[in-house]
């Protein structure tokens, strides 16, 4: 069985497609929603002034798989595309972000002050996408860190109006004592127009699935 | 009669230049998703002299048709590409009707 699901990742990691990224156009406004397997859960809104930045703010759910310690984190956010090359045929970003929130837990009284800071690098085709991010919530309490790696194949080159697919191996590192090893993911991208859906299975058995908005 | 035949032939005239609307051809580097053709569709037609927009990735095209008599000019075209986060490689003006471009682009799709 696991040999079987290597195969499928290794299946659909043979290129890469659009991932979520925390800027979508100027002037535009960005709803994310994300399960993570039971171990993160999140919900992110963001707008747009300028193609290279957004402010906005989000909630994320954290719940340990190894001693169920939870915590529970809002926040408000700034993006900045740091730079983008824009190819024939391709393009590729560099986004970095960071905010401050607030947290509560299951495990300590109160709340805290949270710091949150991340980097995303992604490469897209029509026929292969790559991303690389790391979104870290650090507080006096807890420092949690997930580090994931998107690998895409589109099986058809899609255009504006039609719907796009994508297969999507995912593979996740927690930090916090959030998830011991590496999570990895097999998942079915869907988009039309400024919708986007994704759902799939994990290597524990666990469903993965996001939506997002663009308008 | 004469007079009115003169009338007839400046209203033909008129009619015929209106129905020949001017369209832009932008050649963009950058286009490969839906996201990004959203934006770039979102940003030109805040241009009042904008009829109509299309992109097409395939093409890695984006067209503009005006308004009769109006326009819009390569510097402020570039400008909204750029705003939108994207390379203008070329501009090309034509008076292909909008329809016909999208005709074409329907032919050549692989």
């Amino acid at each position: 069985m696991v040999r079987l699901y290597i195969g499928l990742c290794v299946a659909v990691t043979a290129a890469a497609p659009a991932m979520a990224k925390p800027i979508a156009f100027a002037d535009g406004t960005t709803v994310m929603a994300e399960y993570g397997a039971g171990t993160m859960q999140e919900l992110q809104v963001f707008y747009a002034p300028r193609f290279d930045y957004s402010v906005g703010g989000g909630h994320v759910d954290f719940t340990s798989d190894e001693d169920e310690h939870r915590e529970h984190i809002s926040y408000l956010r700034l993006n900045w595309l740091a730079h983008r090359w824009n190819l024939d045929d391709a393009q590729a970003n560099v986004f970095v972000w960071g905010g401050a929130g607030s947290a509560t837990g299951n495990w300590f009284e109160g709340t805290r002050l949270t710091g949150n800071a991340g980097l995303q690098l992604d490469y897209e085709t029509r026929r292969v996408y790559a991303s690389l991010k790391s979104d870290l919530q650090r507080s006096s309490e807890f420092s949690d860190r997930i580090d994931t790696l998107q690998l895409g194949l589109a099986p058809y080159k899609h255009d504006y109006g039609g719907i796009a697919t994508w297969f999507v191996f995912q593979a996740r590192h927690y930090t916090g004592e959030l998830h011991s090893g590496i999570e990895t993911a097999a998942l079915l991208r869907l988009f039309k127009g400024g919708a986007w859906i994704e759902a799939g299975v994990t290597n524990a058995g666990k469903v993965q699935a996001m939506a997002m908005f663009n308008f | 009669m004469k007079r009115f035949q003169i009338l007839l032939a400046m209203t033909l005239l008129a009619v015929a230049a209106g129905s020949t609307a001017a369209t832009i051809e932008m050649t963009v580097n950058g286009l490969v998703c839906a996201f990004c053709a959203q934006g770039i569709e979102k940003k030109l037609k805040k241009f009042p002299a904008t009829a109509e927009v299309i992109v097409n990735l395939e093409h890695r095209l984006v067209a503009v048709a005006l308004r009769d008599g109006q326009d819009i000019p390569d510097a402020d075209l570039r400008r909204a590409l750029t705003d939108a986060g994207y390379t203008v490689k070329s501009i090309s003006r034509s008076e292909t009707p909008i329809a016909d471009v999208r005709e074409r682009l329907k032919q050549v799709q692989p």
